[in-house]
């Protein structure tokens, strides 16, 4: 018997077969509750076996390539376990897809004030292990303000909770916050608590183009400081050159004032209302056959980089928070030239997708900063056996 | 005890060598009581040394020699603490920011401000003021408090319902670890490559290291900004104005309650011209002028369709600056009503808020105590105050007591032992009631992975002092203490 037949025929043992199934190879795991969760990762733990957690799969190309033995399908852990609207607060299973989540929550008029990409399919667990945001993140934080408390399950098996219900708690370390945006290395994320927000009562879109980006800079620049209540702001590329989309929300009686406002900011340059897929747009840089990178800067550079980007024959789109999401043509060298001056401002360049029949790539990640070691170490205490994930994240973490 | 050797040492890494410049240590028995306890005087303990240094560089030395020598360091900034976060450790010794309060960098255009752990939380603001910004936490005792010490606390405040807390506003950190090594956490630009450091550091209560260098974010100025005052004559129907002001998909910046002895208690104390009442509802809604006329119509329609007898809406900067005054006063006018009082952090999801007060009331009686409360009603955050007289012999320990069981019916609700003031010393016996053995366990591995020697503020934080590789669940013996090399005290 192969170690894939005995671990099949154990893991079928121990979770029944129903669970348990086989594809290209490889055993896969689908439980539907925490507990059967903790079972997986103990077996796999104990086994020195490797799992590789997935949801929907949307996001599964970013990060270090893995090769494990489990795949462990997180799409049946799914359902909204409460939704308490009085109190702004819901808590769902990690394999629920976001927008299933999201149209449950608005029959209250509420909403995660997070969009994430491809929110028909990516789930939530797949959305908060990548730390994934959209337009939204300029306004009202990323996944780390919107995140309440947590069910986590580790390599060894061990349950834990953290964080609560409540919008405010102090109590206890945020491990919650560790576990985003850790691409599953510290632990199998199975509960998730969100805080929400109230859905908009009026919000309308504008964009403003011209082939002088400084020329939206400076309109930019205007908006941030002005009266204007926006939700969204972004800078991209677009025919005309570039193109500024913003996201008003007001209450319906203030929405005219509120478009003469940004109208005078705008002076002599197009303004029209936007396309209904604006906020959609940094999708279309992820289209199979294109090198896509993120880039993070300061809000004062966003101009300089997205001009860099579309002079290499790129096309990107930039939110007001400082993440540039682009696609370029696969050169390494020149990508890597990009990074280096991203990192010296402060930023980072990570390639989220690079077509296989592309040339080498750099590195995913790019450079690791002064506190790697102690990464390292948090993961030996987490996963001492490398069981979870390993070596998908910065740095092989 | 430190030694002279250990505390020479000490005092030559905060040294700078410069001619008339004051010493960078305290040993002198009677300058070290000012250290010995933080806002929560309950406990208190001489440190060995006081170090206050000048730069990181210091701090790294200071640091460097605890490891060394396995000394417990705690930092300190203005000691305005409310859980004994700043508590010195036996042997321990205190290293303050007095001495490190410089604003570094101002960037407008980024939204940001790069400072010294040691600078006044309001100084922020006041630096930031004339570009159109604020620095939004807002811990009552933002006069005072100092931003290393809200970073180590998450301190929150009246506002954070609408804008955040100290986490929210935190982007980055440089921090010396218990090795004495500097790192850097989080970053000036958004998701830094890797683990998010920066999120678990902030609010770890000085367990995981010292902050020496903070970058916040700075928030733009909202144009308008209306108070509005409601009485009501029950708790309940106040709390439903809250949750319908809500449900109506407002937003407000900040929503505080106080009840009848916590109202009459600021009025006597510095006369916010407050109406009696059983409970005070304030409001405040900031945005656009005409977004915020309109929101106030329809939280004055919702405050008097719950029964509120008197809505008044504050028509000037000073009259605002008042109501605030009153409400920010609370916790230090209980002096006026009572000889003593316990100062307690809740929280509750606010739904539960009824039900909550009502209880904690029955438990007042049955105590035969008073219990005054204060709470952020918008985000459920309860102050109760224990009123009780320490020269009735043994009303300390029953007012303790109750204090603590209140904490144990916020759990029972959903809720937390704490929205902002912090676990510290005071609420360690509280952790284990709302974290289960593999909760704590799990936080223990990371408190390992920055700490492994348990020298950064020890005995904070969780139930009780456990060491490096000792297994959670019932008490055993560590190997060192079977070595006889540790013992616990």
């Amino acid at each position: 018997m192969s170690t894939t037949d005995s671990t099949f025929a154990s893991l079928r043992t121990l979770l029944g077969e129903s669970l348990v199934s086989e594809r290209q190879g490889k055993t896969v795991v689908s439980p539907s509750s925490t507990h059967e969760v903790s079972s997986v990762t103990r077996y796999a733990d104990e086994n020195n076996l490797t799992l590789e957690i997935v949801g929907s799969g949307t996001k599964r190309g970013w990060g270090n390539a893995m090769d494990s033995t489990i795949i462990l399908d997180m799409t049946r852990l799914a359902g909204i376990r409460e939704h308490v609207w009085q109190d702004l607060t819901t808590t769902v299973a990690a394999g629920t897809i976001w927008a299933s989540l999201q149209q449950a929550l608005a029959v209250q008029n509420q909403r995660i004030a997070l969009d994430p990409l491809w929110p028909a399919s990516a789930t939530v667990g797949g959305i908060i292990a990548t730390n994934d945001s959209g337009s939204l993140r300029t306004t009202y934080g990323s996944l780390r303000d919107l995140i309440i408390g947590m069910t986590v399950v580790l390599a060894d098996g061990t349950i834990a909770r953290t964080g609560g219900k409540v919008v405010k708690n102090v109590a206890g370390y945020d491990l919650h916050k560790l576990m985003t945006g850790a691409f599953g290395t510290l632990g199998v994320i199975t509960e998730v608590t969100f805080r929400l927000h109230p859905t908009t009562k009026a919000s309308a879109s504008w964009t403003i183009t011209s082939d002088q980006p400084e020329a939206l800079e400076r309109c930019r620049d205007q908006i941030v400081t002005s009266a204007l209540s926006f939700e969204a702001l972004q800078l991209r590329t677009c025919r005309e050159g570039f193109a500024l989309d913003l996201s008003i929300v007001s209450l319906p009686e203030c929405m005219e004032d509120l478009s003469q406002i940004l109208q005078s900011i705008a002076g002599n340059l197009t303004m029209r209302v936007a396309e209904p897929d604006v906020w959609l747009l940094r999708e279309h840089c992820f289209f199979a056959e294109n090198v896509t990178v993120k880039l993070t800067l300061s809000p004062t550079r966003i101009t300089q980089f997205l001009s860099e980007v579309k002079a290499m024959g790129g096309e990107g789109v930039a939110q007001q928070c400082g993440i540039l999401i682009a696609t370029l043509p696969a050169e390494a060298e020149a990508i890597s030239r990009l990074r280096a001056r991203a990192t010296a401002q402060g930023g980072s360049l990570t390639i989220l997708q690079w077509p296989a029949n592309a040339p080498s790539r750099p590195d995913i990640w790019g450079p690791t900063g002064s506190s790697f070691a102690l990464m390292q170490e948090i993961k030996r205490r987490f996963d001492p056996n490398r069981t979870i994930n390993p070596g998908c994240f910065v740095g092989g973490l | 005890m430190l030694n002279r050797a250990v505390i020479d040492e000490l005092g030559r890494a905060v040294d700078s060598g410069k001619a008339g410049q004051q010493s960078g240590i305290i040993t002198e028995a009677n300058q070290l009581q000012t250290y010995e306890c933080d806002g929560l005087t309950a406990f208190r303990t001489v440190p060995g040394a006081v170090l206050l240094p000048r730069n990181t560089e210091q701090v790294q030395a200071v640091v460097r020699i605890c490891a060394k020598h396995r000394i417990p360091f705690v930092a300190r900034g203005s000691g305005t603490g409310l859980s004994g976060g700043a508590l010195p450790a036996e042997g321990g010794i205190v290293i303050s920011f007095a001495r490190m309060n410089k604003i570094l960098e101002i960037d407008i255009p980024n939204q940001r401000v790069i400072v010294e752990p040691g600078v006044i939380n309001a100084h922020v603001t006041d630096a930031v003021a004339a570009h159109g910004y604020f620095y939004a936490p807002d811990p009552s005792s933002q006069s005072v408090c100092s931003i290393g010490g809200n970073v180590a606390e998450n301190a929150g405040g009246a506002h954070c319902l609408k804008y955040g807390f100290t986490t929210t506003h935190v982007l980055g950190l440089d921090v010396v670890l218990p090795s004495g090594e500097l790192v850097t956490f989080g970053s000036e630009t958004p998701d830094p490559q890797g683990y998010d450091l920066a999120g678990v550091f902030v609010g770890s209560e000085g367990t995981l290291g010292v902050a020496t260098k903070i970058t916040l974010r700075i928030v733009k100025r909202p144009k308008t900004v209306q108070v509005l005052l409601a009485a009501f004559d029950t708790i309940a129907a106040a709390g439903q104005a809250v949750s319908d002001v809500i449900a109506a998909g407002m937003l407000p910046a900040a929503m505080e309650m106080m009840d009848r002895l916590s109202a009459e208690a600021s009025e006597a104390a510095v006369h916010p011209n407050y109406p009696i009442c059983e409970a005070l509802l304030l409001i405040e809604l900031d945005g656009l002028e005409a977004e915020v006329d309109a929101q106030m119509l329809e939280a004055t329609a919702l405050c008097k369709q719950n029964g509120a007898w008197e809505v008044r809406l504050a028509q000037t900067a000073e009259e605002r600056g008042l109501i605030w005054k009153g409400r920010k006063a609370a916790f230090a006018a209980m002096g006026r009503i009572s000889p003593n009082y316990i100062v307690q952090d809740g929280v509750i999801p606010r739904t539960a808020l009824p039900v909550v007060l009502d209880t904690i009331s029955q438990m007042a009686k049955q105590a035969q105590l008073r219990v005054a409360n204060v709470f952020h009603a918008g985000d459920g955050n309860l102050h109760p105050m224990v009123l009780y007289d320490d020269s009735i012999p043994g009303q300390e320990e029953i007012a303790l007591a109750l204090s603590h069981r209140i904490l144990e019916v916020c759990v029972d609700h959903g809720g937390s032992i704490t929205g902002e003031h912090g676990v510290g010393k005071e609420k360690q016996h509280a952790m284990s009631y709302m974290f289960s053995e593999p909760d704590l366990d799990t936080m223990h591995r990371v408190r390992h992975a920055f700490d492994p020697d348990n020298i950064a503020n020890p005995d904070k934080l969780f139930p009780r002092p456990r060491l490096c590789g000792e297994k959670p669940g019932p008490y055993t013996p560590h190997p060192l203490e079977t070595a006889g090399i540790a013992e616990f005290f």
